[in-house]
């Protein structure tokens, strides 16, 4: 490597000059490295171990007939297109891929990323002590892990909870009366910190001189906002919405404890109704068909997001 | 930093330097007040059911409610049982096994990709991003029975899995954070004749340090906070981790708030140390501008 940069060296006056490539080969990237084989090594190992194969394993146990209990646990076998035909009757089933479309976007997508930029963007104006305080009480919302926030989060929502005083209902059960607005809120609750790390590092690399240049033509804070920070923040937003909805969909966990995917099937996203059905009512098949279900919704929601910030970009 | 670039600018300013910054001054006050009423209001939210978890530790009426605590520790007593105790010792052992398995193979792979030139480059990582995103509910139900057949339905197995869900997304956060990082620092060890071993221990991983560490939290986070996983993949009860067993308090048919509330605490506190400790690694890594000016 160090050889190649040293030969390359004395050739740069050439590709320097105005007649060469503009996109011609860089002596330090062009070639693979056997370099790059032991370090990408251990990843690679792991995550086909641990990750693709159960993955391809669940495409698979997505057509049979295994069950937790009883005679088909031990043996299961190929049923091929009957599961499929289930899946399709499936009123539950219709309804989940709706409410998961609803708490991604408007979950993860919505209030996360309008959390965590309205902070990020305020925190950079605000006084020291006023940042550095809802900084700390954001990431430690970000910070203590799910089974703790589903705990606050059903205390929060019951009649006198600490949510139900704040939005002034103070006899109503959120649960009951708003219960998938109530596990998005949480969701982005434990989200928004995540976010707000990421902006508020893109918004530290932001060149100062372009924001005070656009403040000695007197451009207002929108205007800066809107024609300096936004366009410059574009790549991190883009990332940041993409990661945030796909950790609301990993992040199930939350809405699995608070209500379970009730009350009735109200917040029965897919990733809850797959386990409901593995592992209550014991389908692990069918449970397993469901989150195959929702790898193939997170894949396509992956690609739009990726298409849509290229055509941007 | 910004003192050094206002100066040239404000004496370049011929006409009127006082009405100019006088304004300017107006215009940062407005901005100030707004951000700080959206702050504090945002601030509000976030920290009301905070709140009501410190209210109900110490209060001997504990409830669901959010009110002023009688005060008692007798909660605190209560949640910290033997039981409940070696629950958190096997959620430690869980998460540090989980953060090394991820943290580790991330770093290297995240500089192999920002750095090296590598076939299908950009394909590979869109998939690695999609990896990051899948529900980890999907690979539970194969995962349990493959681990049920090859024997290995206990806690370390379980732990080296949970660090494999985090990999995914560790290698894109370091990989983002290597390629904000210059090249310049990287190119100079290489005339050097740093070779890539000694470029990345050496040179990327100081610098890099912060977006390491905040992978490394985002690992050890997601292994102490998952329940799922060691609920499935964990079936001894005396290896079950802390959240397995606040959701057995939960589970109950009478809600003891107190007790509840005083075990998530102690739960969730060893968390907020270790981003204690972490943020101490950021403010150490925003220093890296002087590093190239210099």
């Amino acid at each position: 490597m160090s050889n190649r940069t040293v030969a390359g060296a004395p050739a740069q006056p050439d590709s320097a000059s105005p007649n060469a490539e503009p996109v011609g080969p860089r002596h330090d990237r062009q070639r693979f490295s056997k370099a790059s084989l032991p370090l990408l090594g251990p990843a690679a190992v792991l995550l086909i171990v641990l990750f693709l194969a159960p993955i391809a394993y669940s495409l698979y146990l997505g057509f049979t007939n295994l069950k937790l209990t009883g005679p088909t646990a031990r043996h299961h076998s190929f049923t091929g297109m009957e599961n499929i035909h289930r899946l399709l009757s499936d009123g539950v089933f219709h309804q989940s891929i709706w409410l998961t479309a609803v708490f991604v976007i408007g979950s993860g997508v919505v209030l996360t990323t309008g959390f965590a930029l309205a902070v990020a963007v305020a925190m950079q104006r605000a006084p020291a002590a006023v940042s550095g305080t809802v900084g700390i009480i954001v990431m430690i919302a970000y910070m203590i892990p799910p089974v703790t926030i589903a705990i606050l989060w059903v205390a929060a929502g019951t009649p006198g909870g600490a949510i139900t005083m704040l939005v002034g209902q103070t006899d109503s059960d959120l649960l009951h009366t708003y219960p998938m607005l109530l596990v998005s809120a949480a969701n982005a609750w434990s989200l928004t910190g995540l976010a707000m790390l990421q902006f508020s590092a893109a918004l530290r690399n932001i060149p100062e001189d372009i924001v005070e240049a656009a403040q000695l033509e007197n451009a207002g804070a929108i205007q800066r906002f809107v024609r300096i920070t936004l366009p410059l923040l574009k790549p991190t937003i883009v990332t940041t919405v993409l990661l945030v909805s796909l950790m609301s969909l990993a992040n199930f966990a939350i809405v699995f404890l608070m209500t379970g995917g009730g009350p009735g099937t109200s917040t029965m996203i897919l990733p809850v109704y797959s386990y409901q059905q593995g592992f209550f009512f014991n389908d692990l098949a069918y449970g397993a068909l469901i989150g195959n279900i929702t790898v193939v919704i997170t894949t396509i929601f992956s690609a739009l997001f990726v298409r849509f910030s290229r055509r941007n970009g | 930093m910004s003192t050094a670039t206002i100066n040239p600018s404000t004496t370049s300013v011929a006409e009127g330097p006082d009405a100019r910054s006088e304004v300017k001054a107006k215009r940062f006050g407005s901005e100030t007040v707004i951000s700080t009423v959206i702050l504090i209001a945002i601030g509000i939210f976030f920290l009301a059911p905070l709140l009501w978890l410190f209210f109900a530790s110490v209060d001997a009426n504990a409830s669901a409610r959010l009110q002023w605590p009688e005060f008692t520790l007798k909660n605190f007593t209560e949640a910290a049982s033997a039981d409940n105790m070696r629950a958190l010792l096997n959620s430690a052992y869980i998460s540090v096994v989980a953060t090394l398995v991820a943290t580790i193979p991330a770093t290297m792979a995240a500089y192999t990709f920002s750095r090296h030139h590598i076939p299908w480059k950009g394909p590979m990582l869109l998939f690695i991003l999609m990896l990051s995103g899948v529900p980890v509910s999907i690979m539970i139900i194969p995962l349990y029975e493959q681990f049920l057949t090859l024997n290995l339905l206990s806690l370390i197995p379980a732990a080296i899995f949970l660090g494999v869900t985090s990999l995914p997304f560790e290698i894109w956060m370091i990989k983002n954070f290597i390629d904000s990082v210059p090249s310049e620092l990287e190119e100079a060890a290489r005339l050097e004749g740093a070779n890539t071993m000694h470029v990345l221990l050496r040179v990327i991983t100081p610098v890099a340090l912060p977006g390491i560490a905040a992978a490394a939290i985002f690992g050890f986070i997601n292994a102490w906070g998952n329940f799922l996983v060691p609920l499935v993949l964990i079936p001894a009860t005396d290896q079950a981790p802390a959240p397995v067993a606040l959701y057995g308090f939960f589970g109950g048919q009478m809600v003891r708030f107190g007790p509840i509330a005083a075990y998530s605490l102690i739960y969730s506190v060893p968390i907020l140390i270790l981003y204690l400790a972490m943020s101490r690694l950021f403010r150490g890594g925003f220093s890296l501008g002087g590093a190239i000016r210099g």
